[in-house]
This record gives C-alpha cells, structure tokens and sequence, in this order.
C-alpha cells in the first residue's frame, strides 16, 4: 500500500466526523417504495403490522459532509456506488440518527494513474440507540497525471 | 416461480427478468422526492447540455429497482445487504431490464447471494450489484 494512503488510513479511518438526525416521513417512505417498483403491503400500507421504509430508502439520506473537514483532496470525486446493510427495519414516523465516518480508503493505479478510493459510512440508530442499519457511499477520486 | 422459503431456492437458478419503470416522469419524480431536484435527472434536453447522452435515472433509484426485483421473486425476503456500482447512466425513458442469479446459498443461516444487472436493450450493463437476503425455513 502506498505511503500517503497509510497515513491518510491512520488519521482518518474509523472517526465520526458528522452526526445529524432524520425525521422519516410515512409519505416519502411510501413513495420511495412506489417508485422503485415494490408491491408489498409492509412498504406501501401503514396500517400493515410491519410497516417499515423499503430497505435502501436510507441511502438517500445524506449526512452534513461526505468527508471529513481536513481530508486531503486527491481530485475531484465521483460517486463509485452505494452499499446498504440492513439489521433492523426503519420505521416510518419515527427519528433517527446517522453517524457518519470512513470506514475503508484505498488506491488502485491503472493505464490512466491512480485512483483513490474512499468508503464513507453512515451508521443509523433510532432513538431507543439500536443499530439499524449502515449505509455506504464509494467515492472515486482520480489523480492528476 | 415465487419463493417463499430457503429450501424453494437453487443455486445457479435465474430470478424472473424485472423491468423497471425508467420513464423521465418517474426518474423526475424520485430525484424530487428526495431533495435531487436537478435538470439532469428531469430534462433530457438540460442533460444533454451538461454533456450526459440524456436525463439519467438517480444512481439510488437503480438501487432500489433492484430490492422490488427481489420482493417481486421473493416477497418476505428481509434484504441483509446490498452492494451496488454504477458502472454507467441509466438514461430515462429508455428501456433497461434487470437480470438475477443466485450465486451462494446457505441453509444454516437461510441466506442466499445473488448477484444483479441492470442492462440497457443494446444489452450493456449500467449498474450492477450484489444482495444478501434471508428468507424464512
């Protein structure tokens, strides 16, 4: 692994850098199911006993920076994927909390230079302080030459 | 074929072909819902300016198509995990199908993997994933 990117792993690795809360509204929950083609009562009916948001509706859900203040600008990052994990189901009409820090930083070099990656986490909890899901965001960012 | 528990599941076997609704209304529709209201995933003609072949379906949105092709196949399927990379836009209105494989199973825990591909009709893969779910005994 190179120099810069162990360092950069040891400083900013693991360490919450932002912490916001969420209001999860029935209605954009319901929509968001609609939307994305789900036909089950438990993501569309409110009166289903086990209304819950449809599983990836947290990854819309943005933190208030993707990275940490000082992390160092290796170009200008594009979105590489989306990861969820999902342990408990989100409830609508609920608030919950996103914690947000990097949870993985790599590099990979091609033909075209390297590229750095970095794997921001945003870990939900409810108000109760249950984990219920993370949610991950890959950004690529591509060095100039 | 709809599943409704582990032992109903094959290893290798393909997941109906799902295709989603890409439209510009419905691409339009979700970027507002959630707060991505832009030109690019409502205007094809903006997109365009922008330098994208056309307005795009929101990254997230191909997410989600994927977990309703899952429920669609397996409707008490609990979602564990799903990693997705968008490899290329989707561009709305457009028509794309979704195709699935079931990669791993295992009994003991009642997951099964598959892996997921969201093609356009010239047959080019846009975004493509993998999901962990569990699925009742």
């Amino acid at each position: 692994m190179d120099q810069d990117i162990e360092e950069t792993r040891e400083k900013f690795l693991n360490r919450d850098f932002d912490e916001k809360t969420f209001d999860i509204p029935a209605e954009v929950t319901i929509e968001y199911a609609r939307l994305c083609g789900e036909t089950a009562s438990r993501f569309l009916d409110p009166a289903d006993p086990d209304f819950q948001a449809p599983p990836t509706y947290i990854a819309s859900l943005s933190g208030g920076r993707a990275l940490p203040e000082d992390f160092p600008r290796f170009g200008i990052g594009m979105d590489a994927g989306k990861g969820v994990e999902c342990f408990r189901p989100v409830r609508p009409g609920t608030t919950i909390t996103g914690r947000t820090h990097l949870h993985d930083i790599y590099s990979k070099t091609g033909r075209s230079g390297r590229m750095v990656f970095a794997v921001s986490r945003i870990e939900f909890y409810d108000e109760e302080g249950n984990h219920l899901a993370n949610s991950d965001s890959r950004m690529v960012m591509r060095e100039k030459g | 074929m709809v599943v409704a528990k582990i032992s109903d599941v094959e290893f290798g076997v393909d997941l109906p072909t799902f295709e989603p609704d890409t439209s510009l209304a419905t691409a339009g529709k979700f970027a507002t819902l959630v707060g991505w209201g832009g030109a690019r995933f409502t205007d094809h003609e903006a997109a365009r300016k922008e330098g994208l072949p056309g307005a795009m379906v929101p990254g997230i949105l191909s997410q989600g198509y994927l977990v309703a092709m899952i429920h669609n196949w397996a409707p008490d399927a609990e979602v564990r995990s799903i990693d997705t990379v968008f490899r290329a836009p989707v561009i709305a209105d457009e028509k794309h199908s979704i195709s699935g494989v079931v990669t791993d199973i295992d009994e003991d825990e009642r997951r099964v993997e598959i892996d997921l591909t969201v093609s356009n009709e010239k047959g080019e893969t846009r975004v493509f994933g993998t999901a962990v779910i569990e699925l009742p005994a």
